[in-house]
Protein backbone atom coordinates (compact mmCIF):
# COMPACT_ATOMS: atom_id res chain seq x y z
CA UNK A 1 0.00 0.00 0.00
CA UNK A 2 1.53 3.32 -0.85
CA UNK A 3 2.42 5.76 2.22
CA UNK A 4 0.68 8.74 0.72
CA UNK A 5 -2.56 8.01 -0.98
CA UNK A 6 -4.29 11.15 -2.69
CA UNK A 7 -7.54 10.59 -4.17
CA UNK A 8 -9.71 13.04 -5.82
CA UNK A 9 -8.76 16.41 -3.49
CA UNK A 10 -9.93 19.20 -4.71
CA UNK A 11 -10.00 22.73 -2.69
CA UNK A 12 -11.41 26.13 -2.92
CA UNK A 13 -11.06 29.10 -1.19
CA UNK A 14 -12.48 32.28 -3.19
CA UNK A 15 -11.86 30.18 -6.28
CA UNK A 16 -10.62 26.85 -7.19
CA UNK A 17 -6.99 26.06 -6.12
CA UNK A 18 -6.81 22.32 -6.20
CA UNK A 19 -9.38 20.30 -8.13
CA UNK A 20 -9.22 15.95 -9.10
CA UNK A 21 -5.67 15.74 -7.53
CA UNK A 22 -4.92 12.11 -7.83
CA UNK A 23 -1.13 11.24 -6.05
CA UNK A 24 0.44 7.99 -4.33
CA UNK A 25 3.45 8.27 -3.28
CA UNK A 26 5.10 4.64 -1.97
CA UNK A 27 7.50 4.83 0.85
CA UNK A 28 11.48 6.26 0.29
CA UNK A 29 10.30 8.12 -2.32
CA UNK A 30 12.02 11.77 -2.80
CA UNK A 31 8.94 13.28 -4.53
CA UNK A 32 9.51 16.73 -5.77
CA UNK A 33 6.34 19.40 -6.38
CA UNK A 34 6.75 22.26 -9.31
CA UNK A 35 4.51 24.43 -10.24
CA UNK A 36 4.02 28.68 -10.27
CA UNK A 37 3.23 30.76 -7.55
CA UNK A 38 0.20 30.25 -6.37
CA UNK A 39 -0.86 26.84 -8.13
CA UNK A 40 -1.47 25.64 -4.63
CA UNK A 41 1.81 23.70 -3.99
CA UNK A 42 1.67 24.61 -0.50
CA UNK A 43 -2.02 24.20 0.03
CA UNK A 44 -0.98 20.42 -0.93
CA UNK A 45 1.25 20.37 1.51
CA UNK A 46 -0.89 21.63 4.60
CA UNK A 47 -4.05 19.18 3.12
CA UNK A 48 -1.29 15.82 3.54
CA UNK A 49 -0.10 17.51 7.10
CA UNK A 50 -4.06 17.71 7.80
CA UNK A 51 -3.65 21.36 8.82
CA UNK A 52 -6.05 22.15 6.22
CA UNK A 53 -9.40 20.12 4.77
CA UNK A 54 -10.24 19.36 1.36
CA UNK A 55 -13.83 20.06 -0.01
CA UNK A 56 -14.09 16.87 -1.60
CA UNK A 57 -11.55 13.80 -1.60
CA UNK A 58 -9.63 11.79 0.96
CA UNK A 59 -5.87 11.66 1.52
CA UNK A 60 -4.31 9.28 3.64
CA UNK A 61 -1.05 8.61 5.01
CA UNK A 62 -0.49 5.42 6.11
CA UNK A 63 -4.00 4.32 5.45
CA UNK A 64 -5.54 6.70 7.81
CA UNK A 65 -7.08 10.11 7.60
CA UNK A 66 -5.51 12.39 9.55
CA UNK A 67 -7.48 15.54 10.90
CA UNK A 68 -4.46 17.59 12.68
CA UNK A 69 -0.53 17.81 11.87
CA UNK A 70 1.19 15.37 14.07
CA UNK A 71 4.31 14.05 14.74
CA UNK A 72 4.45 11.31 11.94
CA UNK A 73 4.99 14.20 8.90
CA UNK A 74 7.95 16.45 9.67
CA UNK A 75 7.37 20.01 8.15
CA UNK A 76 10.01 22.46 7.13
CA UNK A 77 7.37 25.87 6.14
CA UNK A 78 8.36 28.39 3.58
CA UNK A 79 8.63 31.16 6.39
CA UNK A 80 8.20 31.64 10.00
CA UNK A 81 9.72 27.92 10.46
CA UNK A 82 11.50 28.21 13.89
CA UNK A 83 10.23 29.76 16.96
CA UNK A 84 11.70 33.22 18.06
CA UNK A 85 12.03 33.01 21.50
CA UNK A 86 13.99 29.93 21.24
CA UNK A 87 18.13 29.36 20.93
CA UNK A 88 19.11 27.19 17.75
CA UNK A 89 20.00 24.46 20.95
CA UNK A 90 16.36 24.80 22.26
CA UNK A 91 14.74 24.79 18.93
CA UNK A 92 16.57 21.83 17.57
CA UNK A 93 15.56 19.96 21.28
CA UNK A 94 12.39 20.92 21.33
CA UNK A 95 10.26 18.25 19.36
CA UNK A 96 11.81 15.69 21.42
CA UNK A 97 11.22 17.16 24.73
CA UNK A 98 8.01 18.31 24.24
CA UNK A 99 7.34 14.80 23.09
CA UNK A 100 8.35 12.92 26.06
CA UNK A 101 7.80 15.35 28.47
CA UNK A 102 4.23 17.29 29.45
CA UNK A 103 5.03 20.29 30.98
CA UNK A 104 4.93 19.13 34.42
CA UNK A 105 7.37 16.37 33.45
CA UNK A 106 9.87 19.04 32.92
CA UNK A 107 9.97 19.81 36.72
CA UNK A 108 11.92 16.06 37.36
CA UNK A 109 15.34 15.20 37.35
CA UNK A 110 14.63 12.48 34.37
CA UNK A 111 13.83 15.61 32.63
CA UNK A 112 17.59 17.19 32.86
CA UNK A 113 19.15 13.84 32.85
CA UNK A 114 17.87 13.19 29.13
CA UNK A 115 17.94 17.14 28.29
CA UNK A 116 21.71 16.17 28.35
CA UNK A 117 21.64 13.75 26.25
CA UNK A 118 19.33 15.85 23.65
CA UNK A 119 22.00 18.45 23.34
CA UNK A 120 24.39 16.16 22.54
CA UNK A 121 22.49 14.57 20.02
CA UNK A 122 21.70 18.21 18.80
CA UNK A 123 25.00 19.37 18.86
CA UNK A 124 25.60 16.23 16.78
CA UNK A 125 23.47 17.82 14.05
CA UNK A 126 24.84 20.80 14.53
CA UNK A 127 27.72 19.47 13.01
CA UNK A 128 26.14 17.84 10.05
CA UNK A 129 24.22 20.78 8.60
CA UNK A 130 27.41 22.73 8.97
CA UNK A 131 26.84 24.83 11.72
CA UNK A 132 29.59 25.63 14.59
CA UNK A 133 28.64 25.11 18.61
CA UNK A 134 29.13 28.49 19.60
CA UNK A 135 26.16 29.03 17.22
CA UNK A 136 23.63 26.95 19.34
CA UNK A 137 23.22 29.84 21.99
CA UNK A 138 22.05 32.42 19.49
CA UNK A 139 18.51 33.38 18.76
CA UNK A 140 16.93 32.81 14.88
CA UNK A 141 16.74 36.33 13.88
CA UNK A 142 20.97 36.27 14.63
CA UNK A 143 21.52 33.61 12.01
CA UNK A 144 21.05 33.67 8.06
CA UNK A 145 19.02 33.14 5.96
CA UNK A 146 20.61 29.82 4.99
CA UNK A 147 21.52 28.74 8.54
CA UNK A 148 17.38 29.11 10.05
CA UNK A 149 17.19 26.83 7.03
CA UNK A 150 19.78 24.17 8.21
CA UNK A 151 18.01 24.62 11.72
CA UNK A 152 14.33 24.31 10.85
CA UNK A 153 15.79 21.02 8.52
CA UNK A 154 17.41 19.16 11.79
CA UNK A 155 14.91 20.86 14.41
CA UNK A 156 12.33 18.40 11.82
CA UNK A 157 14.87 15.38 11.40
CA UNK A 158 15.59 15.22 15.21
CA UNK A 159 12.32 13.54 16.11
CA UNK A 160 12.59 10.98 12.94
CA UNK A 161 9.43 11.54 10.96
CA UNK A 162 7.63 9.32 8.96
CA UNK A 163 7.44 11.95 5.91
CA UNK A 164 8.99 15.42 5.30
CA UNK A 165 7.64 17.65 3.79
CA UNK A 166 9.37 20.44 3.06
CA UNK A 167 8.36 24.08 0.95
CA UNK A 168 10.16 25.80 -0.97
CA UNK A 169 12.95 25.04 1.95
CA UNK A 170 15.63 26.52 0.14
CA UNK A 171 14.20 29.50 -2.09
CA UNK A 172 15.84 32.65 -0.30
CA UNK A 173 19.96 30.82 -0.30
CA UNK A 174 22.44 31.52 -2.52
CA UNK A 175 23.80 28.92 -5.35
CA UNK A 176 26.46 28.00 -3.45
CA UNK A 177 24.49 27.51 0.07
CA UNK A 178 21.68 26.27 -2.12
CA UNK A 179 24.36 23.83 -3.28
CA UNK A 180 25.31 22.06 -0.40
CA UNK A 181 21.85 22.40 1.38
CA UNK A 182 20.73 20.36 -1.13
CA UNK A 183 23.53 17.79 -1.21
CA UNK A 184 22.69 18.07 2.68
CA UNK A 185 18.90 16.91 1.96
CA UNK A 186 19.91 14.08 -0.56
CA UNK A 187 22.29 12.22 1.99
CA UNK A 188 20.09 12.60 4.94
CA UNK A 189 17.31 11.11 2.75
CA UNK A 190 19.71 8.49 1.43
CA UNK A 191 20.91 7.39 5.44
CA UNK A 192 17.75 7.92 6.70
CA UNK A 193 14.94 6.58 4.26
CA UNK A 194 12.26 9.04 5.34
CA UNK A 195 10.41 10.23 2.45
CA UNK A 196 10.49 13.58 1.40
CA UNK A 197 7.67 15.96 -0.56
CA UNK A 198 9.58 19.00 -1.29
CA UNK A 199 8.24 21.87 -3.25
CA UNK A 200 10.10 24.17 -5.47
CA UNK A 201 10.22 26.51 -7.77
CA UNK A 202 13.45 25.60 -9.18
CA UNK A 203 13.20 22.83 -12.29
CA UNK A 204 16.92 21.94 -12.01
CA UNK A 205 16.60 21.46 -8.39
CA UNK A 206 13.44 18.98 -8.45
CA UNK A 207 15.65 16.87 -10.79
CA UNK A 208 18.47 17.19 -9.08
CA UNK A 209 16.91 16.08 -6.10
CA UNK A 210 14.11 14.01 -6.62
CA UNK A 211 13.17 10.07 -7.59
CA UNK A 212 10.41 11.78 -9.24
CA UNK A 213 8.44 14.77 -10.34
CA UNK A 214 4.96 16.32 -9.98
CA UNK A 215 4.21 19.18 -12.02
CA UNK A 216 0.86 21.14 -10.49
CA UNK A 217 -0.67 23.31 -13.16
CA UNK A 218 -4.15 25.32 -14.39
CA UNK A 219 -5.60 23.99 -17.52
CA UNK A 220 -7.56 27.90 -18.04
CA UNK A 221 -7.38 30.63 -15.52
CA UNK A 222 -10.13 30.19 -12.68
CA UNK A 223 -9.56 26.10 -13.03
CA UNK A 224 -8.20 24.63 -9.90
CA UNK A 225 -4.36 23.05 -10.60
CA UNK A 226 -4.30 19.37 -11.60
CA UNK A 227 -1.07 17.26 -11.62
CA UNK A 228 -0.02 18.03 -15.38
CA UNK A 229 3.08 15.89 -15.27
CA UNK A 230 3.95 13.13 -13.09
CA UNK A 231 7.44 12.09 -14.00
CA UNK A 232 9.72 9.79 -12.82
CA UNK A 233 13.33 11.00 -12.64
CA UNK A 234 15.80 8.32 -14.12
CA UNK A 235 18.62 7.49 -11.68
CA UNK A 236 21.80 8.49 -12.55
CA UNK A 237 20.38 11.36 -14.20
CA UNK A 238 23.03 11.69 -16.85
CA UNK A 239 23.91 15.69 -18.14
CA UNK A 240 22.80 15.44 -21.07
CA UNK A 241 19.41 14.55 -20.18
CA UNK A 242 18.64 17.42 -17.94
CA UNK A 243 17.74 20.77 -20.51
CA UNK A 244 15.44 18.22 -22.53
CA UNK A 245 13.57 17.17 -18.99
CA UNK A 246 13.81 20.68 -17.90
CA UNK A 247 12.17 22.01 -21.43
CA UNK A 248 9.63 19.15 -21.00
CA UNK A 249 8.65 19.99 -17.17
CA UNK A 250 8.58 24.09 -17.86
CA UNK A 251 6.59 23.78 -21.15
CA UNK A 252 4.21 21.79 -18.51
CA UNK A 253 4.06 24.42 -16.59
CA UNK A 254 3.38 26.92 -18.24
CA UNK A 255 -0.08 25.82 -20.02
CA UNK A 256 -2.16 28.16 -18.13
CA UNK B 1 22.77 75.45 10.55
CA UNK B 2 21.59 71.76 10.56
CA UNK B 3 19.02 71.57 13.57
CA UNK B 4 16.23 71.26 11.69
CA UNK B 5 17.06 67.98 9.14
CA UNK B 6 16.08 64.76 9.31
CA UNK B 7 19.69 63.61 8.90
CA UNK B 8 20.86 66.03 11.46
CA UNK B 9 23.08 64.11 14.77
CA UNK B 10 22.82 65.93 17.82
CA UNK B 11 25.54 64.77 19.90
CA UNK B 12 25.61 63.36 23.50
CA UNK B 13 25.37 66.92 25.84
CA UNK B 14 23.36 67.90 23.32
CA UNK B 15 20.83 65.37 23.47
CA UNK B 16 20.80 65.34 27.50
CA UNK B 17 20.53 69.23 27.67
CA UNK B 18 17.61 69.24 25.02
CA UNK B 19 15.85 66.41 26.75
CA UNK B 20 15.98 68.67 30.35
CA UNK B 21 15.14 71.82 28.88
CA UNK B 22 11.61 71.53 28.79
CA UNK B 23 11.51 70.33 32.83
CA UNK B 24 13.78 73.37 33.69
CA UNK B 25 11.65 75.76 32.14
CA UNK B 26 8.31 74.18 33.42
CA UNK B 27 10.03 74.65 36.56
CA UNK B 28 10.78 77.99 36.76
CA UNK B 29 7.77 79.46 35.08
CA UNK B 30 6.07 77.99 37.79
CA UNK B 31 8.32 79.65 40.57
CA UNK B 32 8.21 82.69 38.28
CA UNK B 33 4.65 83.11 38.56
CA UNK B 34 3.75 81.81 42.04
CA UNK B 35 6.83 84.54 43.35
CA UNK B 36 4.75 87.01 41.26
CA UNK B 37 1.62 85.67 42.73
CA UNK B 38 2.35 85.75 46.55
CA UNK B 39 4.26 89.63 45.93
CA UNK B 40 0.81 90.46 45.28
CA UNK B 41 -1.24 88.93 47.98
CA UNK B 42 1.20 86.60 50.42
CA UNK B 43 -1.88 84.83 51.35
CA UNK B 44 -2.12 83.09 47.79
CA UNK B 45 -3.25 79.24 48.06
CA UNK B 46 -3.48 78.47 44.58
CA UNK B 47 0.41 78.41 43.59
CA UNK B 48 2.66 77.79 46.80
CA UNK B 49 6.08 78.63 46.91
CA UNK B 50 8.88 76.40 47.09
CA UNK B 51 8.86 76.58 50.87
CA UNK B 52 5.83 76.04 51.11
CA UNK B 53 5.81 73.09 49.16
CA UNK B 54 8.15 71.37 51.32
CA UNK B 55 7.24 72.35 54.10
CA UNK B 56 4.22 70.99 53.39
CA UNK B 57 6.10 67.39 51.94
CA UNK B 58 7.90 67.10 55.10
CA UNK B 59 5.02 67.44 57.07
CA UNK B 60 3.36 64.54 54.82
CA UNK B 61 6.17 62.20 54.60
CA UNK B 62 8.05 62.65 58.19
CA UNK B 63 5.50 63.85 60.69
CA UNK B 64 3.45 60.77 61.88
CA UNK B 65 -0.48 60.71 60.44
CA UNK B 66 -2.66 62.60 62.95
CA UNK B 67 -4.78 59.21 63.64
CA UNK B 68 -2.08 57.29 64.08
CA UNK B 69 -0.93 57.16 68.28
CA UNK B 70 1.24 54.81 68.26
CA UNK B 71 4.62 55.10 69.23
CA UNK B 72 6.84 56.23 66.38
CA UNK B 73 9.58 53.83 65.44
CA UNK B 74 10.77 55.16 61.86
CA UNK B 75 9.15 58.48 61.27
CA UNK B 76 8.94 58.02 57.60
CA UNK B 77 6.78 54.58 57.93
CA UNK B 78 4.58 56.19 59.92
CA UNK B 79 3.22 59.18 58.00
CA UNK B 80 0.77 59.75 55.76
CA UNK B 81 2.63 59.90 52.86
CA UNK B 82 3.66 56.06 53.11
CA UNK B 83 0.23 54.76 54.64
CA UNK B 84 -1.27 56.56 51.38
CA UNK B 85 1.16 55.52 48.81
CA UNK B 86 1.35 51.78 50.81
CA UNK B 87 -2.59 51.56 50.91
CA UNK B 88 -2.73 52.66 47.07
CA UNK B 89 0.35 49.98 46.13
CA UNK B 90 -2.07 47.12 47.71
CA UNK B 91 -5.17 47.97 45.37
CA UNK B 92 -2.91 48.41 42.14
CA UNK B 93 -1.22 45.00 42.88
CA UNK B 94 -4.41 43.35 43.64
CA UNK B 95 -5.41 44.33 40.09
CA UNK B 96 -2.40 43.50 38.58
CA UNK B 97 -2.39 39.98 39.89
CA UNK B 98 -6.40 40.12 38.17
CA UNK B 99 -4.71 40.64 34.70
CA UNK B 100 -2.83 37.49 34.63
CA UNK B 101 -6.21 35.54 34.80
CA UNK B 102 -7.21 37.59 31.48
CA UNK B 103 -4.29 37.56 29.71
CA UNK B 104 -4.77 33.61 29.89
CA UNK B 105 -8.53 33.89 28.98
CA UNK B 106 -6.97 36.06 25.98
CA UNK B 107 -4.67 33.30 24.72
CA UNK B 108 -6.97 30.32 25.19
CA UNK B 109 -9.47 32.26 23.21
CA UNK B 110 -7.60 33.08 20.04
CA UNK B 111 -6.11 29.11 20.30
CA UNK B 112 -9.24 27.59 20.95
CA UNK B 113 -12.06 28.04 18.50
CA UNK B 114 -14.78 26.88 21.29
CA UNK B 115 -13.86 28.86 23.61
CA UNK B 116 -13.56 32.05 21.35
CA UNK B 117 -16.78 31.31 19.73
CA UNK B 118 -18.08 31.10 23.65
CA UNK B 119 -16.49 34.23 24.68
CA UNK B 120 -15.46 36.67 22.24
CA UNK B 121 -18.77 37.93 21.37
CA UNK B 122 -19.40 38.75 25.28
CA UNK B 123 -15.88 40.65 25.66
CA UNK B 124 -16.34 42.77 23.03
CA UNK B 125 -19.69 43.90 24.38
CA UNK B 126 -17.87 44.21 27.42
CA UNK B 127 -15.30 46.13 26.70
CA UNK B 128 -17.80 49.17 25.41
CA UNK B 129 -19.12 49.78 28.74
CA UNK B 130 -17.75 52.76 30.25
CA UNK B 131 -16.47 51.64 33.12
CA UNK B 132 -16.73 54.80 35.06
CA UNK B 133 -20.26 54.62 34.19
CA UNK B 134 -20.47 51.62 36.62
CA UNK B 135 -18.81 53.07 39.46
CA UNK B 136 -22.34 53.75 41.51
CA UNK B 137 -23.48 50.13 40.46
CA UNK B 138 -20.05 48.56 42.02
CA UNK B 139 -20.44 50.46 45.14
CA UNK B 140 -23.98 49.58 45.83
CA UNK B 141 -23.39 46.42 44.52
CA UNK B 142 -19.85 45.56 46.75
CA UNK B 143 -20.31 47.84 49.40
CA UNK B 144 -17.38 50.77 49.53
CA UNK B 145 -14.29 49.07 50.56
CA UNK B 146 -11.66 46.88 48.70
CA UNK B 147 -13.45 45.09 46.20
CA UNK B 148 -15.41 47.55 44.66
CA UNK B 149 -12.34 49.28 43.93
CA UNK B 150 -10.50 46.38 42.59
CA UNK B 151 -13.33 45.05 40.61
CA UNK B 152 -13.57 48.32 38.78
CA UNK B 153 -10.26 47.89 37.37
CA UNK B 154 -10.95 44.53 36.61
CA UNK B 155 -13.56 45.69 34.19
CA UNK B 156 -12.48 48.73 33.33
CA UNK B 157 -8.85 47.49 31.88
CA UNK B 158 -8.87 43.56 31.69
CA UNK B 159 -11.52 43.38 28.56
CA UNK B 160 -8.57 45.58 26.89
CA UNK B 161 -6.45 43.07 28.02
CA UNK B 162 -8.17 39.76 27.07
CA UNK B 163 -8.75 41.46 23.30
CA UNK B 164 -4.76 42.96 23.24
CA UNK B 165 -3.83 38.93 23.92
CA UNK B 166 -6.65 37.58 21.99
CA UNK B 167 -5.25 39.34 18.75
CA UNK B 168 -1.45 38.82 19.58
CA UNK B 169 -2.16 34.96 19.68
CA UNK B 170 -3.92 35.33 16.38
CA UNK B 171 -1.40 37.06 14.96
CA UNK B 172 1.54 34.11 15.56
CA UNK B 173 1.83 32.72 12.00
CA UNK B 174 -0.03 29.03 11.68
CA UNK B 175 3.13 27.76 10.44
CA UNK B 176 4.39 28.18 14.07
CA UNK B 177 1.55 26.21 15.94
CA UNK B 178 1.48 23.58 12.59
CA UNK B 179 5.38 23.19 12.86
CA UNK B 180 4.97 22.68 16.61
CA UNK B 181 2.03 20.17 16.04
CA UNK B 182 4.60 17.93 13.76
CA UNK B 183 7.38 17.91 16.35
CA UNK B 184 4.66 16.02 18.68
CA UNK B 185 3.66 19.01 20.82
CA UNK B 186 -0.06 18.92 22.34
CA UNK B 187 -2.18 21.25 22.52
CA UNK B 188 -1.22 22.66 25.85
CA UNK B 189 2.57 22.76 24.89
CA UNK B 190 1.56 24.51 21.51
CA UNK B 191 -0.32 27.19 24.05
CA UNK B 192 1.90 27.46 26.56
CA UNK B 193 5.60 26.65 25.57
CA UNK B 194 5.06 28.11 21.88
CA UNK B 195 2.29 30.98 21.39
CA UNK B 196 2.47 32.47 24.92
CA UNK B 197 6.53 32.26 25.08
CA UNK B 198 6.17 34.04 21.87
CA UNK B 199 3.70 36.84 22.86
CA UNK B 200 4.81 37.62 26.40
CA UNK B 201 6.68 40.44 26.23
CA UNK B 202 4.47 42.00 23.99
CA UNK B 203 1.41 41.45 26.46
CA UNK B 204 3.84 42.68 28.77
CA UNK B 205 4.10 45.95 26.62
CA UNK B 206 0.35 46.09 26.17
CA UNK B 207 0.21 45.81 30.01
CA UNK B 208 2.58 48.72 30.63
CA UNK B 209 0.89 50.47 28.27
CA UNK B 210 -2.27 49.64 30.31
CA UNK B 211 -0.61 50.88 33.70
CA UNK B 212 -2.31 54.57 33.12
CA UNK B 213 -5.59 53.19 32.84
CA UNK B 214 -5.27 50.87 35.73
CA UNK B 215 -4.25 54.13 37.53
CA UNK B 216 -6.94 55.84 36.18
CA UNK B 217 -9.96 53.99 37.75
CA UNK B 218 -7.74 53.27 40.98
CA UNK B 219 -7.79 57.03 41.16
CA UNK B 220 -11.73 57.71 40.61
CA UNK B 221 -12.35 54.90 43.01
CA UNK B 222 -10.24 56.08 45.49
CA UNK B 223 -11.44 59.39 45.09
CA UNK B 224 -14.85 58.63 45.37
CA UNK B 225 -14.87 56.22 48.28
CA UNK B 226 -12.41 55.59 50.66
CA UNK B 227 -10.36 56.45 53.45
CA UNK B 228 -6.94 56.12 52.39
CA UNK B 229 -4.86 55.89 49.33
CA UNK B 230 -3.01 58.81 47.19
CA UNK B 231 -6.10 59.50 45.47
CA UNK B 232 -8.06 59.87 48.28
CA UNK B 233 -5.43 62.36 49.82
CA UNK B 234 -5.45 64.64 46.69
CA UNK B 235 -9.47 64.54 46.96
CA UNK B 236 -9.43 65.41 50.70
CA UNK B 237 -6.90 68.41 50.81
CA UNK B 238 -8.75 69.90 47.59
CA UNK B 239 -11.38 70.67 50.12
CA UNK B 240 -9.00 72.92 51.68
CA UNK B 241 -7.25 73.83 48.55
CA UNK B 242 -3.86 72.20 49.80
CA UNK B 243 -2.09 72.96 47.19
CA UNK B 244 1.51 72.78 48.96
CA UNK B 245 0.99 69.03 49.44
CA UNK B 246 -1.33 68.19 46.27
CA UNK B 247 1.25 69.19 44.04
CA UNK B 248 4.32 67.09 45.25
CA UNK B 249 1.61 64.07 45.72
CA UNK B 250 1.06 64.32 41.71
CA UNK B 251 4.54 64.10 40.95
CA UNK B 252 5.13 61.46 43.59
CA UNK B 253 2.56 59.73 41.98
CA UNK B 254 4.04 60.42 38.58
CA UNK B 255 7.51 59.23 39.62
CA UNK B 256 5.89 55.74 41.04
CA UNK B 257 4.26 54.87 38.26
CA UNK B 258 7.33 55.90 35.96
CA UNK B 259 9.53 53.64 38.09
CA UNK B 260 6.78 50.73 37.74
CA UNK B 261 6.76 50.86 33.86
CA UNK B 262 10.43 50.99 33.53
CA UNK B 263 10.96 48.48 36.01
CA UNK B 264 8.37 46.24 33.59
CA UNK B 265 10.34 46.99 30.81
CA UNK B 266 14.03 46.24 32.40
CA UNK B 267 11.87 42.64 33.09
CA UNK B 268 11.12 42.81 29.94
CA UNK B 269 14.36 43.10 28.76
CA UNK B 270 15.51 40.14 30.93
CA UNK B 271 13.24 37.89 30.55
CA UNK B 272 12.75 38.42 26.98
CA UNK B 273 16.28 38.82 25.25
CA UNK B 274 15.37 37.61 22.11
CA UNK B 275 12.63 40.16 21.63
CA UNK B 276 13.14 42.95 19.53
CA UNK B 277 10.89 46.05 19.08
CA UNK B 278 9.68 46.78 15.77
N1 LIG C 1 -6.15 30.88 3.69
C1 LIG C 1 -6.41 31.22 2.41
N2 LIG C 1 -7.52 31.91 2.09
C2 LIG C 1 -7.80 32.26 0.82
N3 LIG C 1 -7.03 31.94 -0.21
C3 LIG C 1 -5.90 31.25 0.03
C4 LIG C 1 -5.53 30.86 1.35
N4 LIG C 1 -4.36 30.19 1.28
C5 LIG C 1 -4.03 30.16 -0.01
N5 LIG C 1 -4.93 30.80 -0.77
C6 LIG C 1 -4.90 30.93 -2.23
O1 LIG C 1 -4.69 29.65 -2.76
C7 LIG C 1 -3.81 29.70 -3.84
C8 LIG C 1 -2.67 28.70 -3.62
O2 LIG C 1 -1.90 29.11 -2.53
P1 LIG C 1 -0.58 28.35 -2.14
O3 LIG C 1 0.01 29.06 -0.99
O4 LIG C 1 -0.86 26.91 -1.98
O5 LIG C 1 0.30 28.59 -3.44
P2 LIG C 1 1.79 28.12 -3.74
O6 LIG C 1 1.73 27.24 -4.94
O7 LIG C 1 2.41 27.56 -2.52
O8 LIG C 1 2.46 29.49 -4.14
P3 LIG C 1 3.96 29.98 -3.84
O9 LIG C 1 4.81 29.26 -4.80
O10 LIG C 1 3.91 31.44 -4.12
O11 LIG C 1 4.25 29.67 -2.42
C9 LIG C 1 -3.34 31.11 -3.98
O12 LIG C 1 -4.01 31.69 -5.07
C10 LIG C 1 -3.77 31.78 -2.70
O13 LIG C 1 -4.18 33.09 -2.97
MG1 LIG D 1 3.88 28.20 -1.19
Amino acid sequence: MPLIQIHDVSVRYTSPVLSGIDIEIEEGEFVCVLGQTGCGKSTLLRLILGSEKPASGRILVDGIEHHQPDRTRGYVPQKYSLFPDKTVLDNITFGPEVSEFNLFGRCTPRFYRRRRELRAQAFDYLRRIGLRAEDARKYPDQLSGGMQQRVAIAQALITRPQILLMDEAFSALDPGTRRDMQQLIRDLWQATGTTILFVTHNTREALRLGTRVIVLARESAGQGSRVMLDLPVPEPCHEHEIPRLIDRLETVQAVA
Amino acid sequence: MSFALIHAKPGRTWSTLLSWTLFAAGIAAYFYVSQARHRANPEDRVMPTVTQMVRGMYAAAMQPAEDDEQQVSGKFFSSMLWKDTKATSRRFFYSMILLFPAVLLGLHMGLFPYAGAFFLRFVLFFDKIVALSLLPILFIAFGIDELAKVMLIVIGVTPTIILDTFNLTRGVPAEQTVKAFTLGAGDFDVAYRVVLKQIAPRVLNSIRLNLKAVMLFLFAGEMIASTDGLAYRIALLRRHMGMDVIIPYVLWVALLLFLVDYGMRLLNRMLHPWFRES
